[in-house]
């Protein structure tokens, strides 16, 4: 293991990729000479040269629609937006190719290529309301797409090889709080499955639930309860369609309550989901209702007092855990 | 390098004395504000994102004077400050939305790359590039119904041209006869990009080509020709209400944005050859031939700019944050 930080991680996953497939190429705004705004990319235009690493102009829609085009032809694209929100040009490719070409044709064309970048208000603070947005959602209410958001730099790793693996579409959301904390980083060719959550705290008290950049929230919530007294387990949601519910089950079963929580807007995000799944498959199991922490429903507001205040808050999360308790 | 600056700078558009000075101001106005902003970023004050105009002052102040705002309209992409002070909103404001204050231009809620002020006729700056240029066709339409012969001027980066909007809002705005100048500021990146290598044709006039829309490239270090040419356009466009296309030549000084620093993708050359035709200091020596101003007189101004906009900055930094309450302000009417 090493510490490196979610964009070194992210780098590492990309380069032995590139190394061990040379189908795989990466397309994206300031990927190559520039090395990427977020440095996912950075060294990788110097060492795999134009040809691999593309820089495209400012033109969203048809980079992942040339994206798509690569995948039907056996390469493995990997697109980045240099912020999840501009992937909202390329919707249309997103829905209505990349997402559905393999069962259009009936399973005669495959689109492997995988579709990443950051989202939500990080790394750094005022990224105001077009720049920070967490749009989850968006990918993982399409079928046809396989949506994971990693929580630490490890999965990170180990996810961003298998979509590049994968002969599925993958969105591969990275959560931009997080892409310049460090953590531990395995330094083998290992893989983390797209369809597996994982506990990552174990406790018996309480479950709280949840996914990218929401999960370290939960952890600090759960070292705050356990000052109070309170074992609280957590659980990572990273696979998000197919939506892995295994992990989240079996903690409910164990600790009979729940907290979900996530960045982003609550109404009919991908808590609503994982709420209506708890009520279909653990209601027996459950001694209070599940309750909610979320993003506030505004555009994400620039003022540092606001911008706080729109966030999910640990203080939150932890007056609900007891809530539920009680 | 296919874009290089070119010489020298044009008559004096039929200013007047007076008038010649007070561009002058703006654009000093305009290069102070940057050089006070940035160093505000850097003690903490701003946070997020911030795009300096510095070094472009002569596009704005040639386009935006040659504007009516009694009647006429703008419609703006994220580096928006230069901008917004020539349309007059009041320093401190835009100072205090820097600061996420409740003073601000949009009550601290947008930020640098989100300025407002509708009694301004201002619409906007906007942080998705290519994101106005839409709007500015359906604002143009909705002048087009006006008495008046109302104008929007549409500002964005050679970047945008890359994007599908770009393209679709060129047909539309031709095929619905729509009175909006699109004006494409051409500093010859795209973040750290070059011209060369985004776009298909380096000449990105050629590029608005084919939507049957007039077109022109502008020298944007030369105030005096951004001024006959908005004059010129302005005009024939109230006659006609067409559509019309202008690629700006000019260069930003600072990094895209304050986190880039250019060290990778200009050369200090080129930078050198770009400061040599600074249009600040092109109208100044016009100003100082013709005896208009002295170098000392010149230089007192700048002085006195820089007072009114540091005392502007104390004001704005005394202002509150917006109430906690505002938060969920504004989302719906
Ligand atoms: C749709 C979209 N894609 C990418 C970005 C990120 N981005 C912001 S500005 C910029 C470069 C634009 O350059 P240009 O249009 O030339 O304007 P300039 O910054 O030079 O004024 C990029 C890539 C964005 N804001 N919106
Ligand atoms: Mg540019």
């Amino acid at each position: 293991m090493k510490k490196l930080s979610m964009h070194e991680a992210l780098n590492q996953a990309l380069r032995e990729e590139m190394h061990r497939d040379e189908r795989v190429v990466l397309l994206g705004e300031e990927i190559g000479k520039y090395n990427g705004v977020h440095y996912v990319t950075r060294g990788l235009y110097a060492e795999f040269g134009k040809e691999r690493v593309i820089d495209t102009p400012i033109s969203e829609e048809s980079f992942t629609g040339v994206g798509v085009g690569l995948a039907i032809m056996g390469m493995r694209p990997v697109v980045e937006m240099m912020r999840m929100d501009f992937s909202l040009r390329a919707m249309d490719q997103i829905y209505n190719h990349m997402a559905k070409i393999r069962y259009m044709s009936g399973g005669r064309l495959s689109v492997p290529m995988v579709l990443r970048g950051p989202e939500g208000p990080g790394p750094n603070p005022g990224l105001t309301a077009q720049h920070g947005q967490q749009l989850t959602v968006l990918f993982a209410h399409c079928p046809g797409l396989r949506v994971v958001s990693p929580s630490n730099q490890y999965d990170a790793k180990g996810m961003l090889k298998a979509a590049i693996r994968s002969d599925d579409p993958v969105v591969f959301l990275e959560p931009g709080p997080l892409n310049n904390k460090q953590g531990d980083v395995g330094e083998d060719d290992y893989l983390v499955p797209l369809d597996r959550g994982e506990v990552k705290h174990e406790g018996s008290d309480v479950s709280l639930i949840g996914y990218g950049a929401s999960v370290a929230l939960c952890l600090q919530a759960a070292r705050d309860l356990e000052h109070d007294g309170v074992s609280a387990e957590v659980v990572d949601m990273r696979c998000l369609r197919p939506l892995d519910m295994g992990p989240a089950l079996a903690s409910v079963a164990k600790t009979n309550r729940a907290v979900v929580v996530e960045y982003a807007w609550q109404s009919y995000g991908p808590g609503a989901e994982i709420v209506a799944r708890l009520m279909a498959e653990a209601f027996w199991n459950l001694d209070a209702p599940v309750t909610r922490v979320s993003g506030q429903e505004v555009p994400l507001p620039y003022a540092a007092n606001l911008e706080e205040l729109s966030k999910p808050q640990v203080a939150d999360i932890v007056a609900q855990a007891k809530a539920t308790l009680r | 390098m296919s874009v290089q600056p070119q010489p020298p700078i044009s008559g004096a558009a039929g200013l007047t004395p007076r008038q010649l000075t007070h561009r002058l101001r703006q654009m000093l106005a305009i290069r102070e504000f940057e050089r006070l902003g940035e160093q505000c970023f850097r003690d903490g004050l701003i946070r997020g994102y911030y795009h300096s105009y510095a070094g472009q002052e002569a596009v704005g102040v040639g386009f935006l004077n040659a504007l009516d705002l009694s009647r006429d309209y703008v419609v703006d992409h994220y580096r928006d400050h230069g901008h917004c002070l020539l349309l007059g909103l009041d320093p401190e404001q835009i100072f205090a939305e820097l600061f996420g204050r409740a003073t601000g231009v949009s009550k601290g809620k947008g930020g640098s790359m989100h300025m407002y002020s509708p009694e301004r006729h201002f619409l906007g700056g906007d942080g998705i590039v290519g994101g106005g240029l839409s709007v500015a066709c359906g604002v143009g339409l909705a002048l087009k119904r006006r008495a008046n012969d109302p104008i929007c001027v549409c500002f964005f980066g050679d970047g945008a041209l890359d994007t599908g909007t770009f393209h679709e809002s060129m047909n539309l705005a031709s095929l619905w006869s729509v009175p909006t100048l699109y004006v494409c500021i051409n500093n010859l990146y795209s973040m750290g990009t070059r011209v060369e290598d985004h776009s298909s044709l380096s000449q990105l006039v050629d590029r608005a080509q084919g939507y049957g829309v007039k077109t022109e490239q502008v020298d944007g270090q030369d105030v005096f020709a951004t001024t006959a040419a908005a004059e010129r356009i302005y005009q024939y466009m109230r006659q006609t209400k067409r559509p019309y296309f202008v690629e700006a030549l000019t260069y930003r000084y600072q990094g895209h944005g304050i986190h880039d620093k250019a060290l990778n993708y200009r050369t200090e050359q080129e930078e050198a050859q770009w400061h040599s035709r600074d249009p600040i200091q092109l109208l100044a020596a016009h100003l100082i031939t013709e005896k208009i101003l002295s170098a000392q007189q010149i230089e007192d101004l700048r002085q006195q700019i820089v007072a009114e906009l540091q005392a502007k900055v104390e004001r704005a930094k005394q202002a509150p944050q917006p109430d906690d309450a505002e938060l969920k302000q504004d989302v719906l009417a």
